[in-house]
């Protein structure tokens, strides 16, 4: 936001963007909170039928769960070089990051597959329609985040390289993906470990 | 002199819009003020239309045993009302006062993100046309054991489960075919639309703010919008989550709200009113707003008060987070939710009695005038009184039982919505009349229209309170003779058709105004805030340069002093001032930058509908149409500059 | 803006704060392993240490310590509304049908 001259803006310091990027975020809280809710409602009722710990399978989603979360490291790290002003560093965390994402999606599209085989379908009963449209709904968050990465790393590619300002800016990609990651934090606990 | 910067045609990939009149310079636009043009038109268009069904659900109820509409029809008339009412008039109503005032009142060029302001208008015009496009493409089946399919009708094949979608009757078993998709998607496409821009306008509060402009020096209006962002924010998602759930079971087979497969009808009912409450105080708190300008301008006194009102605004923003389930005292909820829900329903009253003994406050001893815009002002204070009245008989539980799902109810949310929302937003669009268009609406008509409106909003709404008392139960199509409930419902039908007329009596108003109406003056009403000091109709500009603001009422503060028994003096200075002002406003010294136009919020919003016809017909083509332009959109969006760069000598200075 | 990036930590930092919720991690599936030992603490445990990563990454990862008190209250907010609104829905839920 460079323009606009002797015009005021920002009272707070705090960048317009950035700060809009955290009111996203805070209902985001309310998205997520409304379909965790509903897991959770459901998941104490005594109803027949195949449920998610009979088909799941802890280590695999626990590594990527640990993917995922070391992808918020690397987003970091991707900020600070940026900050240092290392272009070609940024570069190459940025796309580590997406890739990290990636894998994790592919993780997850493997894991439903495999709850497909096992007869846990999306319409099966309210233990798996209640799984799939909660953590598709996160995978879906991923998807977005990995294609925003993708797009960052195409704007880097270009003579100006990346900034901390304007519109499609890292700071802003970052907020949101580790976003992403804290919400994971929560579905890894309350959809498989509890 | 005026210095706006021409626009960089050559743009990074596409070729920037470049009309400055015309249909595409309103189709390209990114100014706050415009969009708030479009908005109001658009949802007053909308208020027609939901105008015209309840006029012929009115019909349909004038008498006893009438066949004027099958029951289908009905059921298709009375969702549709609701549902256009709230999404796609006052809402969006109360979005047009957001876009062209917010700005205005806290000294900003634009709001924070002009693009994504744009985007929500297309995202609503869009999702109304495509919820207004079940009437083409949508089907209403007959369910078993229900109305036979012969009755649908034309009429009938819109959505018919009601605006509050309760499940399972408005599920796929008992509201076959399309149209309760359509109603679940448009009202999806909706919400998108409202999230975006709640999201802008808080950020615009926060960050937009002129110098001087604190927080506690901002005019009310400016306070109730960000308390209304704020409920948008935080109570759409829950609703969206809530819709997706009746989509998936509708279209994919899941069993969320029904109980075969597992599911919790009344879990809906939650997400719905948790939602649903927050909405009540999203409809009426821009009204509160509005008022609280109106009311001190034409009293002459500073309104009373305003530290409480504005505290008063966010406790009941606050608290109408917390009476979701007053709604369903009749659902089967435990009795200590409904002892809990009742006293919160009690304690939502209190911040609400705080706000209205404050505007008593501010007209008394004042020197009023009765304008049009203070007529109904002072009609929505009496009008949501009786409302918040009748509001606090349901927080009694066993009353509440007998009075759910009768006229009663009916009757309170009315006077709730068109007594309070709609006469604040009638005051409102006279109060700003001038500023918007720079002309003067006639004030005989803006009068007939008020009493015309008064009587005939009493004549229909009145009596509801005593025929829902005497039984007769709302989303029915027909009652029986032998009930005795044809005399009011008469009385309620003429009372509807002479709203119908005032309205007509508006729209004269407002077309001749707008076209021949007296030039108005500067500062018309002697007002208060800082919207006042730049010339109407509002430059492209806004302000000529960054106004400063020195205290709450910057510029009643101006134009009068005080003398030593507190009474207003106007200064001398103050006429000269006003003439300075006007010039100053017209004649901006310094350059201006302003965002560029831009095709892509509207390319981005064309996609949605696709994406829900895909979802609705199961088709991949719609898909990737749909998603195609949602690349296009946010690629070319993506790339494109917000401004684009200034040469740089005109960069300094 | 430029100002209050000075305070961020240092890349290292971050490794450490990974390694941290690495460990975190780890003991969380632990606990889902020995959950026939630690008995009815495991689900207590398991909240606690989830709450614990999220605060970490927001705080640290997201910067929201180094933030604007508005951009804090305005998270914690929307977070705080959103516990209580659903801790009510889903209590009633629990009581209402099985009592």
């Amino acid at each position: 936001m460079s323009s606009s001259h002797s015009y005021p803006h920002e009272p707070t310091g705090v960048e317009t963007r950035k700060l809009g990027m955290w009111v996203f975020l805070s209902t985001e809280i309310l998205f997520f909170g409304t379909l965790i809710t509903t897991f959770m409602i459901f998941k104490g009722r005594d109803f027949p039928g195949i449920k998610l710990t009979d088909v799941y399978d802890i280590p695999f989603t626990s590594i990527s769960s640990f993917i995922l979360l070391m992808s918020s490291l690397t987003m970091v790290l991707a900020h600070n070089a940026l900050e240092a002003k290392d272009q070609e560093k940024t570069r190459v965390w940025l796309l580590a990051t997406a890739m990290l994402g990636a894998v994790f999606l592919a993780g997850q599209i493997y894991e439903f597959t495999e709850f497909y085989h096992k007869g846990f379908e999306l319409s099966t009963n309210i233990f798996s329609s209640t799984f799939y449209v909660l953590t598709g709904f996160h995978g879906l968050h991923v998807f977005i985040g990995v294609v925003l990465l993708l797009a960052l790393w195409g704007i880097g590619q270009r003579q100006k390289g990346l900034t901390l300002e304007g519109g499609m800016n890292l700071e802003f990609v970052a907020l949101y993906w580790h976003f992403v990651d804290i919400v994971w934090i929560v579905l890894f606990t309350v959809v498989y470990l509890i | 002199m005026t210095k706006i910067i021409e626009p960089n045609k050559q743009s990074n990939i596409f070729k920037r819009p470049s009309s400055e009149t015309g249909i595409w310079s309103w189709i390209t636009t990114v100014d706050h003020k415009r969009i708030g043009i479009m908005y109001g038109y658009a949802a007053f268009f909308f208020l027609l239309i939901g105008g015209l069904e309840a006029l012929i659900l009115r019909i349909q109820l004038s008498q006893p045993d009438n066949n004027f509409l099958t029951a289908a029809e009905y059921n298709a008339m009375f969702t549709m009302h609701g549902t256009t009412m709230i999404f796609l008039a006052i809402m969006p109503i109360s979005a047009a006062f957001f876009n062209y005032l917010l700005p205005l009142q806290i000294g900003a060029r634009d709001v924070a993100f002009p693009r994504l302001n744009a985007l929500s208008f297309w995202i609503f015009i869009f999702g109304g046309a495509f919820l207004y496009s079940t009437f083409i493409f949508g089907t209403a089946g007959a369910p078993d054991g229900g109305y036979l399919a012969e009755e649908v009708g034309w009429l009938g094949s819109a959505p018919n489960g009601g605006w509050f979608g309760y499940q399972p009757n408005a599920g796929l078993k008992y509201s076959p075919g399309t149209a309760m998709d359509y109603w679940a998607i448009g009202l999806q496409i909706l919400g998108i639309a409202s999230l975006i821009s709640a999201f802008n306008f808080i950020t615009t509060i926060i960050n937009m703010r002129t110098k001087g402009m604190r927080f506690m020096r901002m005019p009310v209006f400016t306070w109730m919008t960000f308390a209304v962002s704020f409920l948008l924010a935080f109570s759409l998602p829950i609703i969206a989550i809530a819709l997706f759930y009746v989509t998936f079971d509708r279209k994919f087979g899941t069993t969320f709200f029904l109980t075969e497969g597992g599911g919790d009808p009344v879990l809906w009912q939650h997400l719905f009113w948790l939602f649903g409450h927050p909405e009540v105080y999203i409809l009426i708190l821009p009204a509160f707003g509005i008022v609280s300008e109106v009311l001190p301008t034409f009293a002459r006194k500073p309104l009373f008060g305003y530290a409480a009102i504005v505290f008063a605004g966010f406790g009941i923003a606050f608290i109408g987070f917390g009476v979701w389930a007053h709604h369903m005292f009749a659902s089967a909820i435990s009795p200590v939710a409904q002892a809990g829900f009742g006293l919160s329903t009690m304690v939502i009253a209190v911040p609400t009695g705080v706000k209205i003994f404050n505007w008593l406050g501010t007209i008394w001893g004042g020197k009023i005038k009765l304008n049009t815009p203070m007529l109904f002002s002072l009609g929505f204070i009496g009008m949501f009184v009786i409302g918040g009245l009748s509001g606090v008989t349901h927080s009694v539980v066993p009353a509440d039982t007998q009075q759910t799902d009768t006229y009663y109810i009916v009757a309170h949310f009315h006077y709730v919505l068109f007594g309070g929302a709609l006469f604040g937003i009638f005051s409102g669009l006279y109060y700003w009349f001038p500023k918007v268009w720079g002309k003067m609406y006639n004030e005989t008509l803006g009068k007939i229209h008020f009493w015309l409106m008064l009587i005939g909003f009493n004549l229909t709404f009145g009596p509801m309170h005593w025929l829902g008392l005497q039984g007769q139960v709302r989303r029915t199509w027909v009652y029986a003779e032998e009930t005795n409930l044809q005399f009011w419902n008469i009385i309620v039908t003429i009372g509807a058709f002479i709203i119908a007329v005032s309205i007509i009596v508006f729209m004269i108003n407002w077309i001749f105004s707008k076209r021949n109406g007296e030039k108005a003056p500067f500062d018309p009403w002697d007002a208060r805030t800082i919207e006042w000091t730049i010339p109407s109709p509002t430059p492209v500009w806004n302000f000529s340069k960054a106004p400063e603001v020195k205290s709450l009422d910057d510029f009643w503060h101006s134009k009068y002093d005080e003398d030593e028994d507190g009474r207003a003096v106007r200064k001398e200075s103050a006429d000269q001032m006003l003439i300075d002002l006007e010039e100053e406003g017209l004649n901006p010294s310094e350059n201006i930058v302003l965002p560029n136009p831009s095709y892509f919020p509207i390319l981005l919003a064309a996609g949605l509908p696709f994406l829900g016809y895909a979802v609705i017909y199961k088709s991949i083509p719609l898909a990737l149409i749909g998603a195609l332009f949602l690349l296009i959109g946010g690629f070319g969006w993506g790339t494109e500059p917000l401004e684009e760069e200034v040469e740089e000598n005109l960069e300094h200075e | 803006m430029s100002e209050n990036h000075i305070d961020h930590p240092t890349p290292k930092k971050y490794v450490q704060i990974a390694i941290v919720l690495g460990i975190l991690t780890a003991i969380e599936i632990a606990l889902y392993y020995t959950e026939d030992i630690v008995g009815v603490f495991t689900d207590p445990i398991l909240i606690i240490l989830a709450v614990g990563k999220f605060i970490i990454v927001v705080g640290w990862f997201m910067h929201l310590r180094f933030e604007n008190k508005m951009v804090n209250r305005f998270f914690t907010g929307g977070m705080i509304l959103a516990l209580v609104l659903f801790a009510i829905v889903m209590i009633e839920r629990a009581s209402a049908n099985f009592s």
